[in-house]
């Protein structure tokens, strides 16, 4: 029987992504979890596993054609299964992804599961199947007429939303969509025409929808509270100038925030309130024992946020290291979904662009995240003298739901502690 | 104790609408004053059928018996007893109604016998009990409005399915398909009848085609068609078995009062807004006033028994919160004539009113093998398609059983379906229904057996 195997969503609500190198050729055997295909997205670049074994039957789209989320893929031909056995196991294989999504219920789990479409093997030997060049869509269920106005009006009818029973496009249905669509050109071309001079109209990226639907769902999820401090960190820039030519020489660059990270990961083993998210289906509380801090980057594209994982266990070294290349990995594009997934706390470092305090939004469902403002010399009080401090600004935002004020503050004072006297960050 | 729903009549429209509200889990009761099943059930659709098939029987016996290889049949001692026909009649309706009452407590909807009056939004009485509900469905169905003057010789439709004497000469009144039903009934029992009706043509809803096939088959059976006579009124006009109607002298023993139906408008404390004598309804039955709604004949939209019950269905998922379209251009209008005439959807000159273009496709059942065979060959399938899309637009048929074939119509407009698909349609041979499918090939390009 044949497979047909859609592009999955693979885990950031992304809808298109554009394929930039089979890995693959039709006729080839394949085991499941091969790797199939590289697609780019505008936040990642992907290998897409294969979800069955079987021989590659078809191909569909080129390499540097954009694919929807949803729209085949490829066709597997599975030997040795026909008719109702090959219903039935792919059934049984639902049912499996379903479980195991439902067991994963972190980010960016690779949803299989969902409107793959079996083909009973029959006349259709795949021999026949040229690689298609239109993809095959999901199965739209329509009446004739309406098949026929789609077709002579030039309506992709999978576009269109049925109102009849069971939700059949109905020949109503093909003329209101030809309506509007008649109706928002018009109006697009309009507007175009009046605004030309004064705004400038472009569409929103895939990136740019993300963080508005994530920064969304943080603000409507979370009940945002903020903690402002100062930290004076003379001892830490003296360490850090210390062994920054060393660092260097190993073309590493030695940042404040490579302390910050390691200060953060430590604090938060003393309070697991802030590296925990809130159940509130199974009305639980989630505290992780893994300490993976997320690093907000600033990219041409938009925001970006890399993980360290399990930076309690990795010392500044490697930490500077890690950042360094997730920056740059942000930066040319080449970051992959593994880079960004099963963060557990975040930081943004955004003094070293400029500004002292800001109210973050926290990176939902996380509890938690850390905003470093602008490292600048200021006069301070030091054993009732005034002196020159460096002195680092410190913003906390957190989710009230999960953490009170007595923790966050409590929390900041051990972060702030660490940095001041970063040799008990080696204690620890 | 408050209900959900009161139903106000018990005929296809109320009683299935009462049926679906107790199995949607609706606190319903429903009031009759007379028997459950209405009109449809006790006096109209069933013992009229009952009675027609006793007709046609008779007829095929007199006519076609010799021809069909049948000896031993005496002409003169073969005879029509009305009475035995009505029994039967009687024997099925009651079985039929037992079954409605049967369905209603199976599904908990409470039967309460009495006049329904209306006395407030939310309250309906019923022989000195005042009952509460959230919504008020009225379906009390219609009458045939009084033609004054002897009421021994005037007969109201649902009293003539009783014993009784059937003299030679009938005057059937009326325009609709319960007037030309009787006729062609009194007409197939040996009777002399005349039909007189009030405008210019038979069954005003139907296609002018099917009403002029329909006029003459009426001339091959001699039954006589007055146009332009509204009969209201024979006091003084009734002499020596003779009517003197503007001038005209009809001979008639009895007369049939099958004039065009009105709503039966049940009494009310509120004011139900009513027009031409209908409780005037939207587009989804409700009444002038919120929680009321009105179904089936009462609203004017049709008489037909399952375009009430559609209604009844509708008005209840409608009060569950389930949206859907009422379209009763899609249901059917059957006619139960010899042959028998069904249509749905557009009529021809709605189709030229809208300004469509559209193909006739039209075959006979002259040609149809299974139709020869039983001696019926009189009738036609008739598509009318779009011409660009080939949508089916509208159906009439006219063939023994018509009235049964137009639910393949249906289930095709239904699905919005072309002439290529009923033409794709494989119809088993030899059947009388292949005149559809050769209808559908004549609508894409060619009938096969034309």
């Amino acid at each position: 029987m044949k497979y047909i195997f859609n592009f999955p969503d693979i885990g950031e609500g992304l809808e298109e992504g554009t394929i930039i190198e089979w890995l693959i050729k039709k006729g080839q055997k394949i085991e499941v979890g091969d790797l199939l295909v590289t697609m780019e997205t505008d936040k990642v670049v992907a290998e897409i596993p294969a979800p069955r074994s079987g021989v590659i039957s078809a191909l569909y789209g080129k390499e540097g054609e954009t694919i929807h989320v949803g729209d085949a893929l490829v066709e597997i031909e599975i030997e040795g299964l026909s008719g109702e056995d090959a219903i039935e196991t792919v059934m049984n294989d639902k049912i499996q992804e379903q479980i195991k999504e439902e067991g994963a219920g972190v980010v960016g789990t690779l949803e299989v599961a969902g409107n793959n479409m079996i083909m009973s093997g029959s006349d259709e030997g795949f021999d026949e199947t040229e690689s298609a060049d239109k993809p095959v869509k999901r199965k739209i269920i329509s009446t004739p007429v309406a098949r026929a106005m789609a077709k002579n009006f030039g309506i992709d009818i999978n576009l269109v939303k049925g109102n009849g029973p069971a939700g059949r496009v109905m020949k109503e249905d093909i003329l209101n969509f030809s309506k509007q669509k008649t109706k928002s050109s018009i109006k697009q071309e309009s507007a175009k025409d009046e605004t030309n001079q004064l705004v400038e109209i472009e569409p929103l990226t895939q990136i740019r929808k993300t963080i508005a639907k994530n920064m969304i769902a943080s603000k409507h999820n979370a009940a945002h509270m903020s903690v402002f401090d100062e930290v004076e960190i003379s001892e830490l820039d003296r360490i850090r100038k210390k062994y920054k030519q060393k660092f260097e020489d190993k073309n590493i660059k030695l940042t404040y925030l490579a302390f910050v990270v390691k200060a953060v990961a430590i604090a938060l083993k003393k309070y697991k309130s802030l590296n925990s998210e809130m159940d509130t289906v199974n009305d639980n509380m989630i505290y992780k024992k893994y300490y993976n801090i997320g690093i907000a980057v600033d990219t041409e594209k938009g925001l970006m946020v890399p993980v360290i994982k399990n930076a309690d266990k990795l010392g500044i070294a490697e930490i500077a290291e890690k950042i360094q290349e997730l920056s740059e990995k942000g930066r040319t594009g080449k970051i992959t979904l593994d880079d960004m997934r099963d963060g557990t706390f975040t930081i943004t470092s955004y003094g070293s662009i400029g500004g002292k305090f800001a109210v973050p939004v926290i990176n939902f469902p996380q509890a938690g995240i850390l905003g470093v403002g602008k490292v600048t010399k200021q006069p301070i009080v030091k054993d009732d003298k005034l002196d020159i401090g460096l002195v680092m600004p410190l913003s906390i935002s957190v989710d009230h739901r999960i953490v009170d004020g007595g923790d966050v503050t409590r929390f900041l004072n051990t972060v702030m502690e660490y940095l001041n006297e970063p040799v008990s960050l080696l204690v620890e | 104790m408050k209900y959900d729903i009161i139903i106000i009549g018990s005929g296809p429209a109320g009683y299935v609408a009462a049926i679906r509200a107790g199995q949607v889990g609706l606190r319903t009761a429903i009031i009759e004053k007379e028997n459950i099943g209405g009109m449809c059930l006790n006096w109209g659709c069933i013992p009229s059928k009952s009675m027609i098939e006793s007709a046609k029987l008779y007829n095929k016996i007199l006519k076609d018996a010799a021809k069909f290889g049948i000896d031993g049949i005496d002409k003169k001692a073969i005879s029509f007893n009305y009475n035995t026909a009505v029994k039967r009649a009687k024997s099925i309706v009651k079985r039929l109604t037992k079954g409605v009452e049967g369905l209603l407590i199976k599904n908990g909807v409470e039967i309460i016998k009495g006049e329904a009056k209306i006395t407030s939004k939310n309250t309906v009485s019923v022989e000195n009990r005042s009952l509460e509900a959230e919504n008020i469905i009225i379906a009390t169905g219609s009458y045939s409005p009084e033609i004054k003057g002897d009421k021994s010789i005037i007969i109201d439709v649902n009293t003539l399915f009783e014993e009784r004497e059937i003299p030679e000469n009938i005057l059937v009144v009326g325009s609709d398909s319960v007037a030309v039903e009787l006729s062609q009934f009194f007409s197939l029992i040996g009777k002399n009848v005349t039909l007189a009706t009030k405008g210019e043509r038979l069954m005003p809803l139907a296609d002018e085609y099917l009403a002029d096939y329909l006029k003459g088959i009426f001339k091959k059976s001699k039954i006589e068609i007055l146009y332009n006579y509204d009969i209201q009124d024979v006091n003084d006009k009734f002499k020596n078995n003779l009517i003197d109607i503007n001038g005209k002298e009809i001979k008639a023993d009895i007369i049939i009062n099958a004039r065009d139906r009105v709503g039966i408008i049940p009494k009310s404390d509120v004011k139900i807004e009513i027009e031409n004598n209908f409780i005037i309804t939207d587009e989804n039955c409700k009444t002038s006033i919120d929680n009321i709604y009105a179904i089936g004949d009462v609203n004017g939209k049709s008489h037909f028994a399952h375009i009430a019950s559609a209604e009844g269905l509708h008005v209840i998922n409608k009060i569950k919160g389930i949206n859907s379209k009422l379209d009763i251009k899609k249901y059917p209008l059957n006619m139960y004539s010899v042959p028998e005439i069904a249509q749905i959807g557009l009529t021809e000159k709605e189709i030229k009113e809208q300004k469509i273009e559209y193909k006739i496709s039209e075959f006979p059942l002259s040609a149809n093998g299974k139709a020869m065979t039983e001696g019926n060959s009189d009738g036609f399938v008739r598509i009318l398609s779009e011409e660009k899309f080939g949508e089916v637009l509208g159906v009439q048929i006219v063939a023994p059983n018509a009235t049964d074939m137009i639910a393949e119509a249906s289930a095709f407009m239904q699905l919005e379906s072309t002439v290529y698909d009923v033409a794709k349609t494989v119809h088993a041979h030899p059947t009388v229904s292949e005149i559809f499918m050769e209808a559908g090939f004549e609508g894409v390009d060619g009938a096969i057996h034309k």
